[in-house]
């Protein structure tokens, strides 16, 4: 074999084993995300904004994926405890923020009312979740994405409406959240950098939840439901009952990022309870990837960076749900696993031609590459002409 | 004889079809009870109708340990398998996407109760998973433990299944053909398997089964279905020979 080069690629490869080796363990890498996420804050206040967009629409996909890529329901109407959460705390906004203040004193008054309005949008959703959860919960695969939809419409049209002044119908409610004042120092929680931080603070310890739930004995029984619900009730799991609490969690989990996001975009608005809300979760987590964990992560950078890269370019913003039609169509038929997958791949790839290139230098690496890319070509046309043919599944005898 | 199980004038019918005839059975907890009969003879359905998939046309069920039945017709699966009943199935039903441990994980869960200790990590977890690796040695998975169920093989599979339906520590276990698919030496390490685990585990053993040889070498006592009812029914050696019995089957063959 020749005297290797010393290439950029294989620097930073010979970097990264160096790190793992000299202790770069994984509270190393969370520590320099932290800062990565510190670091963010610092950039133009539009970016700071997105990247919080991005964050809670993130968590709303983690929360939808619960249901959808653990536990195999496909909800078409969490855009409804979205708004929930958004409503919630622009109700308590408009309505208890007086009150507050009078007993509390005007100076802390905005903070301590976000979080009351917070938690109360939190327990309204929780309450809301219950019998629509126990309702839903009675059915299956596409009638339950039906039900959830129609319940989603239900919610939408009573915003609307209106009903005695509580939504301000299609205007929805202003949100101010005001300057907080504690022992002198201002504090203006609509700023960008502290929204951002505030934000932070509630969304990574949301995720860790998640995260705990899902590597539970709970999360165990929810991935036992969705691959075969019969077996799991063979073995004593009740699995209506299951499911309704996994509906639940999830609920409580979008009801926080409802909240979130009113007080980033300052109105609680009725497009927040629109079913091309209840969208975007499912396009996030299957761009993402339902399977991965972080998938509905990964899914919600692609589908708010795209679509702001897009919106740079007004020839192109007109047509951008054709771009994410496209996305979505190349996604569910080349990339099984979604993004997530898809990079979880890409380095299995990397790590090949790596080998193919220290085996034989870079006429093998290269053959290789033609060789992989000419089979995934081939696998692509089998699955496009295996199209309308629906694979036999093999299902439980019953 | 305690019996364990009891089924009386337990009918099932499919509008005009009727695929279980008003069977009343006993089985009793020291023996293996083997239910054959030809393709369409009702077996799977009576399996569906004890587990409470099906809900019976008439008839009903009784299900406990040392004489002390109690009625569970109307219970769904999941309770059913709570009161001690468990099975496996014709054609595979594991949990295809998790791994080997996680599968057994399941049924311990449930079994122990855990659903809701979010506490505790699944993986991680020692006392849960202390059970599941004896359930794993007890049906020779150990080594596969870590293994995705959608990548073993068929016999593997029906390991699985098997494991499954042990880890919830039945008082009767139903087997719907377990060696439905598999080779020569696969259906003798079944039934090796299932002679030890008979052994082994206070459950008591009801199979069905296409297989003569299998049949013969594992029961102790042979209930023949036909058009869903019972046409015969005692020791292996006298149902085998019995006459109506053969012409069962020719004529199924025919
Ligand atoms: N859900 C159902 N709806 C209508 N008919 C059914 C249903 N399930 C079973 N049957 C019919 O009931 C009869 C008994 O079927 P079953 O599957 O119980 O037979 P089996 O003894 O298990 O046969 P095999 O040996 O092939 O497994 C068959 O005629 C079958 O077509
Ligand atoms: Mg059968």
């Amino acid at each position: 074999m020749s005297i290797r080069d010393e290439s950029i690629g294989d620097r930073i490869g010979t970097f990264g084993r160096e790190a793992i080796r000299n202790g770069w363990t994984r509270e190393r890498f969370v520590l320099l995300g932290l800062l990565g996420l510190v670091l963010v804050s610092l950039g133009p206040p539009f970016q700071v904004y997105l990247f919080t967009e991005f964050l809670i629409i993130a968590l709303f996909a983690l929360a939808f994926n619960l249901l959808y890529g653990y536990t195999g329901l496909l909800s078409f109407g969490h855009a409804m405890f979205y708004a929930g959460g958004s409503y919630g705390l622009a109700i308590v906004l408009r309505d208890l923020q007086p009150h507050i203040a009078d007993t509390i004193g005007s100076g802390i008054a905005p903070l301590v009312t976000f979080v009351i309005g917070g938690l109360i949008a939190v327990v309204g959703v929780l309450l809301l979740a219950i019998p629509i959860g126990w309702l839903s919960v009675r059915l299956e695969e596409i009638y339950f994405a039906l039900i959830t939809l129609a319940f989603g419409m239900l919610v939408y049209s009573f915003i609307i409406q209106n009903p005695q002044g509580l939504t301000n119908g299609t205007d929805g409610i202003i949100v101010t959240l005001g300057i907080t004042e504690i022992g002198g120092t201002e504090l203006r929680l609509g700023d960008r950098q502290t929204y951002y931080f505030l934000t932070l603070a509630v969304v990574l310890p949301s995720i860790y939840a998640i995260w705990r739930i899902v590597h539970s004995p709970f999360g165990t029984i929810c991935k036992s439901i969705r691959e075969s619900p019969d077996r799991a009730a063979a073995l004593g799991v009740n699995v209506t009952h299951h499911r309704w609490m996994t509906f639940i969690v999830s609920a409580v989990f979008v009801a926080i990022s409802g909240v979130l996001i009113a007080g980033l975009a300052n109105v609680a608005s009725p497009y927040h309870s629109h079913w091309t809300t209840s969208a975007i979760p499912v396009i996030a987590t299957v761009i993402g990837g339902a399977t991965y964990f972080s998938g509905p992560i990964v899914g919600a950078f692609v589908y708010l960076y795209v679509r702001w890269g897009i919106s740079r370019y007004p020839v192109l913003e007109a047509y951008w749900e054709f771009f994410f039609g496209v996305m979505l169509i190349v996604v569910v038929l080349y990339f099984k696993g979604g993004a997530a997958g898809g990079l979880v791949l890409l380095q299995a790839w990397l790590l090949d031609v790596r080998t193919a290139y220290e085996r034989g230098g870079t006429s093998e690496a290269w053959a290789f590459v033609r060789e992989s890319a000419a089979e995934k070509q081939r696998n692509l046309s089998a699955r496009l002409s295996n199209l309308g043919r629906s694979e036999p599944s093999e299902g439980a005898e019953r | 004889m305690t019996t364990v199980l009891k089924t009386e004038e337990l009918r099932k019918q499919f509008g005009d079809l009727v695929a279980v005839d008003d069977v009343s059975l006993e089985i009793g907890g020291e023996e293996i009870t083997s239910i054959i009969g030809p393709n369409g003879a009702g077996k799977t359905t009576f399996y569906n109708l004890l587990t409470g998939v099906l809900e019976p046309s008439s008839g009903s069920i009784w299900l406990g340990k040392e004489g002390d039945l109690r009625e569970i017709t109307d219970d769904p699966p999941h309770e059913v398998a709570r009161n001690g009943l468990s099975r496996s199935y014709q054609i595979t039903n594991i949990f295809e996407g998790l791994t080997v441990r996680e599968n057994v994980q399941v049924a311990r869960i449930t079994h122990e109760g855990r659903t809701f200790d979010f506490r505790s990590r699944a993986a991680k977890d020692e006392e849960l998973n202390e059970d599941v690796d004896e359930l794993l040695a007890l049906t020779n998975l150990t080594e596969l433990a870590e293994t995705p169920c959608e990548t073993l093989s068929h016999g593997e599979k029906r390991n699985v299944e098997i494991a499954l339906a042990l880890a919830i520590e039945p008082t009767v276990f139903l087997l719907d053909e377990p060696t439905a698919g598999m080779n020569p030496t696969e259906t003798r390490e079944i039934v090796s398997l299932i002679r030890e685990l008979d052994e082994d585990i206070d459950a008591t053993f009801v199979v069905t089964e296409h297989n003569m040889d299998v049949v013969t070498d594992i029961s102790d006592r042979i209930v023949v279905l036909a058009e869903g009812a019972v046409l015969a029914d005692g020791e292996p050696r006298e149902v085998l020979s019995d006459e109506r019995v053969t012409e069962a089957y020719l004529g199924s063959e025919a």
